[in-house]
């Protein structure tokens, strides 16, 4: 067994990184966690059992330079080292670091304090002098929980504590260091919460996947006391860059109706965290983010409607046969041909290597002069024409079009249309009418 | 003894490019499927992690069939999205796909706004699940188009902006700009013979391709790419004999088929 004992120090009472968490002591436990799991508090000091994860780290000298000099510690600490939790602890009192267990004064001894008078009288001030008196004498005149106390620190007794754990649903808040005006400056605060959530999700092996930010607003004005924002994320996700991306776009659309006082963060969906196969290939693994991250954070910005992806559809009509629509499913973005060649062959037919690439959103009227069709001077008819008859099973008016591969001396070839007429349209004497439906670019 | 001046810049390899020579290009590229195109483009083909600029003019559009051939060949070889920012009319799928294209793996952002755009056009270069990035920027200043420079050089990613053919004045950071136009206009078609009609149409439809910036020395003489694929070619000149004798196209295709 081997113990570290850690005890922030008195200044540095406003901790830095893992700001938000109730104290100092649960701050420095948190942060603990990642190199034992044996985390303890105890009074002012958190007391970390290591013998088990040394190994991990690289051996006793590797953890104690990681913990006291390469990651950042939430707070100024002291720190010492025992062979029980006790000796540790005791350590910590300034000049005894390297003393031996029984040249510890009786006064680091917490169970001995209100004995300590009585035991100076007895000429007795160290561990090692109690533990010479005899033992049935000491646990009539001082109780046995002072003889526990003194078998747990030289090791005879057990060495047991409610150990740390960390809470199943992840909760943290922050007191804003001044007003916060406005929605995207809170980003700074939600910042370290993320920090925290970031932890919380590593020694949890968790990943994220949907947590709500909430503020807290000025009670003066008269306006809501409380706004919150709810992040999901279609991947579960550890990766708190990425956290942070999301929720800036989503704070930049949010107006405070009065300044926010304090912000609190909160997991609403979290999975266990799924391992990932790396590749043994160095160039399978492209630098940059997923295709998953990039449509969240475009989605965030620009609106999940904007974010279109292609379907499809068994129509004769061009205009019906595909639909874009939103963006559901990334996987199928970055399928590979395999499996996209098989979907597409649903819809594939000779045929449609003479239709353009450019479909117009809703066909152009074009002017018609002498006849002829001009856009913006007269076209050419270059072959054509391709008759349509759809759609008079719609409630709209059926598609009677014959298709015309048009040149025009500006815009190339065009695919243009023109509308035939029905019966008693034609008995009327309507001129037919031509649209322009498609580039061929 | 000196050397001489050959000597030297022999010994100086690649270092030292001479102005009357095509530049290699530094990052791979991509053939564009053309061969007339790839003996003047630097390193035979599409910078494959660069920005290049296609300028065209208001109204003419010639993106997919320049591009398209590179493009199915991208997405074959490897997995991931396309991105189209901003088009100017809805791509046509059906189309797209009889030339090879895989759909399903086209992702269209729908924005108009200028500096949306140049957003999403970087957030896309910078997605590893991204293939190549289109983007239409009609309005783009030359240190945007240098942000975005960078970025398709940093995440290794071609980036091909559209921009209108007023911007060939203008300066760029683009290392390969094109100005792409129909070709020059013939006669009329009423006036021709059968032979000529079907020479003419298919010599219509050429591109005009201007090399405006390569890594190279200018080039004085436009391009004319015949850059239709056959069938479509072969329709239209079936077309025009239809079309001047009256009678129905596509019963002729399925008689020459």
């Amino acid at each position: 067994m081997h113990w570290i004992a850690l005890q922030p120090q008195p200044e540095a009472q406003p901790p830095d990184g893992l700001a938000g968490l109730a104290d100092v002591w649960s701050a420095l436990g948190w942060w603990a966690l990642q190199f034992t799991p044996r985390v303890a508090r105890l009074d002012d000091a958190v007391l970390l059992e290591v013998s088990a994860s040394e190994r991990l780290w690289g051996g006793r000298a590797r953890l104690r330079h990681l913990l006291l000099e390469s990651s950042q510690a939430p707070a100024l600490i002291q720190h010492a080292e025992g062979a029980t939790s006790l000796i540790a602890k005791a350590r910590l009192l300034p000049g005894l670091s390297h003393t031996p267990a029984p040249e510890l004064p009786l006064t680091a001894l917490a169970a001995a304090s209100p004995h300590l008078a009585t035991l100076a009288a007895l000429g007795c001030t160290r561990w090692g002098q109690l533990r010479a008196l005899p033992r049935a004498g000491v646990a009539r005149r001082f109780g046995a929980p002072l003889l526990q106390a003194l078998d747990q620190a030289c090791g005879q007794g057990p060495d047991r504590y409610p150990w740390l754990l960390l809470p199943e649903v992840f909760e943290a808040s922050l007191e804003l260091a001044a007003q916060v005006e406005t929605a995207p400056a809170l980003l700074f605060g939600a910042r370290r919460l993320l920090e925290q959530l970031q932890l919380w999700l590593q020694l949890r092996q968790r990943a994220v996947l949907a947590l709500v930010l909430c503020w807290t607003m000025d009670a003066r004005r008269d306006t809501a006391t409380q706004g919150e924002l709810l992040l999901r994320c279609a991947e579960p996700t550890l990766d708190t860059v990425h956290l942070q991306r999301l929720l800036a776009e989503h704070l930049a659309r949010i107006t405070l109706p009065a300044p926010a006082l304090s912000l609190q963060l909160r997991t609403v969906e979290t999975l266990p965290r799924g391992g990932h196969t790396a590749s043994l290939l160095p160039e399978a693994q492209r630098p940059g983010d997923s295709l998953h991250q990039l449509l969240e954070r475009l989605g965030a910005r620009l609106g999940p409607a904007q974010l279109l992806q292609l379907q499809p559809q068994a129509d004769h009509r061009p205009e019906r046969m595909q639909r874009w629509q939103t963006v559901s499913n990334a996987t199928v973005l970055i399928a590979n041909e395999a499996s996209t060649a098989r979907a597409g062959a649903l819809n594939h037919s000779q045929d449609q290597a003479l239709y353009p690439s450019w479909l117009l959103a809703t066909p152009q009227r074009l002017a018609v002069r002498q006849g002829c069709p001009h856009y913006p001077d007269r076209l050419t008819l270059l072959a054509g024409p391709q008759r349509l008859e759809a759609g008079w099973w719609d409630a709209e008016p059926s598609a009677l079009r014959d298709y015309y591969v048009a040149r025009s001396s500006v815009s190339g070839l065009l695919w243009v249309y023109r509308e035939r007429l029905d019966q008693p349209q034609a008995d009327a004497g309507l001129a037919p009418r031509w649209y322009l439906h498609g580039v061929f670019g | 003894m000196q050397p001489s001046l050959p000597q030297t810049l022999a010994a100086l390899g690649d270092a030292v490019w001479s102005a009357d020579t095509l530049g290699g290009a530094p990052g791979a590229t991509l053939a564009s499927g053309y061969a007339a195109l790839d003996a003047v483009l630097p390193g035979a083909g599409w910078p494959l992690d660069a920005l290049s600029e296609l300028l065209q003019p208001p109204g003419f559009h010639a993106e997919w069939r320049l591009l398209l051939p590179a493009l199915v060949r991208l997405q074959q070889a490897s997995p991931g999205a396309l991105v189209l920012v901003g088009p100017p009319h809805v791509p046509f799928g059906p189309a797209l796909q009889a030339q090879g294209l895989a759909v399903q793996r086209l992702l269209w952002l729908q924005v108009s706004e200028p500096q949306a755009r140049l957003w999403a056009t970087e957030q896309a270069l910078r997605c590893a699940g991204v293939l190549a990035v289109l983007a239409w920027l009609p309005q783009v200043r030359a240190e945007q188009l240098r942000r975005l420079q960078l970025a398709a050089q940093t995440h290794g990613k071609p980036l091909f902006a559209l921009r209108p053919a007023q911007a060939q004045a203008e300066s760029s950071p683009a290392v390969l700009r094109l100005l792409l136009a129909p070709s020059p206009d013939r006669p009329a078609v009423q006036t021709q013979t059968q032979a000529q009609v079907q020479v003419q149409v298919q010599g219509a439809d050429a591109l005009c391709l201007h090399v405006l910036k390569r890594r190279g020395p200018p080039l004085l003489q436009p391009l004319l790419l015949p850059v239709r694929q056959g069938r479509l070619s072969a329709w239209l000149a079936l077309g025009a004999k239809a079309v001047e004798g009256g009678g129905h196209a596509l019963d002729r295709l399925t008689a020459a088929a």
